[in-house]
């Protein structure tokens, strides 16, 4: 029996978007997940943090590496295993607004994964089914026989919500679930999630980039730089500690709702932008924007290594101690 | 130095649709200083954008109906400017900054001439002398070759830097007042930081007046003196930065900051702020947060409550403030320096 419920083991997805132009969206990433805990994955646009997640749950076939599911290799398994697979994993999307079928109900949208598994057996049963999930993620069960269009974003994210608790799944990919929604909307959306974590045991990958909420509800935390992690670590030893240069600049860039605080850090910020993803060479990625770039960061890629407290850094200015 | 340099009084403005009249702005006053930065905070759909937009007289009319209010801009009333009046106060006097610079870029035309357009509208200028003033202008906003840059398309550049071109075509007349409606949320946090940064670096030497609209509370913290919350179409609290984090008076504000975890932050839960906002076709009767408040008494579903004064320009409408109405401490945030060391930065 696996401790993990899952495993990512040097996971690898390239496009090919040219002649000879390869994108490396995710290149080499690892990380294990626990049985009722969040992961939290976060980076800027661009970084492969959605890659990696519709990698783990198959919309991507992966060109390197495995990703282990209760020990099983998902990108190995035949149609029917597949199947059986995406009634444990679930995905949540980022934009409420374009991934629900806008000719579709509602009780339809939350139902379909429940048709495909064939998991009731009356349709009394399918019906009671539906208005359970939609109680269960704050809405009502008039809201059925609604349509998308009908619903506010906060609402339309619930319906999401819905749509993947359907099929009792163990797992949950959420993609930037709350970046589309207000504030307040916001807060009540995780509330809901930690909420159903707890009564439903899931598992949750949490991608998303607004630190501050990652922070919130991980349980630990990975930065992603150009298709690679570069650090990785318990949420609270991360934040705290950060070392990887650039999860440094990237806490020091995000704002806090806090003025006096605001007025008193230094405004020390990360020049440059992100290099291009296509055809990397085997350097360490961030050495463009480093300030501590040394010359070995520009001939070697340093690897992700734990530097104590099971804290993992992919920088050769931590792990030698410059 | 703290002179008012635009000042909005009880501006009302409606959209008619088939649907019926949508009210986006119900009654707001503020007023800008002289080179300050005032943020006006809100969730999508409280009338924020609306608000500058009407200022600026960028909003069809039909659809869009101005009702009542009155705009002064250094003095002078400038409600009833006609298009042609307001193209000369456009771009010269004050501009504005939009959110998205994917759009609002214009993509057949090459960037120069995108930034020297306005030098020649405005000023009795040679094309020659407007082409250099545009170079060094995009050199100030921090776009490396800036000769080469001024011959290139928006879509050769970034995001970051296709906001950067932006702001340089924004501040290229030397305006007094410039409008940033949700500057940075279509860009990462690395540039977001970058941008804003951009932004108070240039007010400070151009002494320009900036009015930054966001829904982000960190972006006001970092770049804010004064606050204007708005709620379904009205300024619900406003005042300085400080007061309006650390001692919020509308339970809407306070709501607002409590639901964003805070970095020291134990418990699991997050308190958010119940419900979604109103339906602008037909605003609740008396206090329009009344139904999402939880705070809220009788009076609040009856009537408006009225804007009551507190000390440094602190402003609230909300029944609480009421000298009959019980006392109630809303919590707002705690500053870091206060509770805890600060966060090791490097960088």
């Amino acid at each position: 029996m696996a401790k993990h419920l899952l495993e990512v083991k040097g996971l690898k997805k390239y496009f090919k978007v040219g002649r000879n132009q390869i994108l490396h969206a995710v290149d080499d990433v690892s990380f294990n997940i626990e049985q009722g805990k969040t992961l939290g994955l976060v980076g800027e646009s661009g970084c492969g943090k959605t890659t990696v997640g519709r990698t783990i749950i198959r919309l991507y076939d992966a060109d390197g590496g495995q990703v282990l599911f209760n020990g099983r290799d998902v990108h190995q398994l035949n149609r029917k295993e597949y199947k059986e697979f995406t009634r444990s994993m679930q995905m949540i999307f980022q934009d409420p607004y374009a991934s629900l079928d806008p000719r579709k109900t509602v009780g339809a949208i939350v139902g379909e994964g429940l048709k495909i598994h064939k998991l009731c057996e009356t349709r009394q049963e399918y019906t009671e089914r539906i208005y359970e999930l939609l109680e269960t993620v704050g809405l009502s069960r008039e809201h059925a026989s609604r349509f998308p269009h009908e619903f506010s974003g906060g609402q339309r994210q619930r319906v999401g919500i819905a749509r993947a608790l359907a099929v009792n799944p163990k797992f949950i990919v959420c993609d930037e679930a709350i970046s589309a929604l207000d504030v307040s909307i916001q807060a009540q959306v995780i509330n809901l999630l930690v909420e159903l974590q707890e009564k439903l045991k899931l598992t949750y990958l949490f991608i998303a980039h607004d630190l501050n909420m990652v922070r919130h509800i991980s349980d630990d935390t990975a930065v992603m730089y150009l298709g690679k992690v570069v650090e990785k670590a318990e949420t609270s030893e991360l934040f705290e500690t950060p070392k990887h240069p650039y999860t440094i600049g990237l806490l020091a860039a995000a704002p806090e709702a806090d003025p006096d605080f605001e007025q008193s850090r230094a405004k020390t910020l990360m020049s440059g932008e992100v290099a291009s993803p296509i055809n990397p060479e085997p350097i360490c990625r961030f050495a463009g924007r480093c300030p501590y770039a040394r010359p070995k960061c520009k001939q070697n890629e340093p690897e992700l290594m734990d530097v104590g407290n099971n804290h993992y850094v992919a920088c050769y200015k931590v792990q030698e101690g410059w | 130095m703290s002179r008012k340099i635009l000042e909005i009084k009880d501006l009302h403005f409606s959209f008619d649709t088939y649907a019926g009249e949508v009210q986006a702005v119900r009654g707001i006053s503020l007023y800008l200083n002289k080179g300050e930065t005032l943020a006006i905070v809100g969730e999508s759909g409280c009338g924020k954008s609306v608000t500058v937009q009407t200022v600026m007289k960028l909003v069809p009319t039909p659809p869009g109906r101005l009702k009542s209010g009155k705009i002064i801009y250094c003095g002078e009333d400038i409600t009833h400017y006609s298009q042609k009046e307001m193209q000369k106060l456009r771009g010269s006097e004050m501009s504005m900054i939009f959110q998205d610079p994917m759009t609002s870029l214009n993509p057949t035309m090459r960037i120069g001439r995108q930034i020297t357009e306005g030098i020649l509208k405005h000023e009795n200028i040679s094309p020659d002398k407007a082409k250099q003033r545009a170079i060094e202008m995009l050199a100030k906003v921090g776009i490396a070759n800036p000769e080469k840059g001024f011959k290139r398309y928006p879509h050769q550049f970034s995001g970051g830097m296709r906001q950067r071109v932006m702001i340089a075509i924004a501040l290229v007349c030397n305006p007094n007042v410039l409008f940033a409606d949700e500057p940075t949320t279509a860009l990462d946090v690395t540039t977001q930081a970058q941008i804003l940064e951009l932004i108070n670096e240039l007010k400070q030497e151009l002494e320009t007046s900036v009015v930054i609209i966001t829904h982000d509370l960190g972006v006001v913290a970092r770049t804010a003196e004064r606050v204007a919350v708005m709620y379904a179409g009205k300024i619900v609290e406003t005042g300085l930065s400080r007061d309006i984090f650390y001692k919020p008076k509308h339970p809407y504000t306070s709501g607002l900051l409590e639901s964003m975890p805070s970095a020291g932050q134990v418990e699991k839960t997050l308190t958010s702020i119940k419900g979604t906002p109103p339906d602008l076709f037909a605003p609740p009767k008396g206090c329009s947060f009344a139904p999402r408040c939880k705070y809220c008494m009788n009076i609040c579903t009856q009537t408006d409550p009225d804007e009551v004064q507190l000390e440094n320009g602190h402003k609230v409408s909300c029944w609480l403030m009421n000298p009959q109405a019980e006392k109630r401490e809303l919590p707002g945030r705690k500053s870091r320096l206060s509770t805890q060391k600060p966060l090791k930065e490097g960088i």
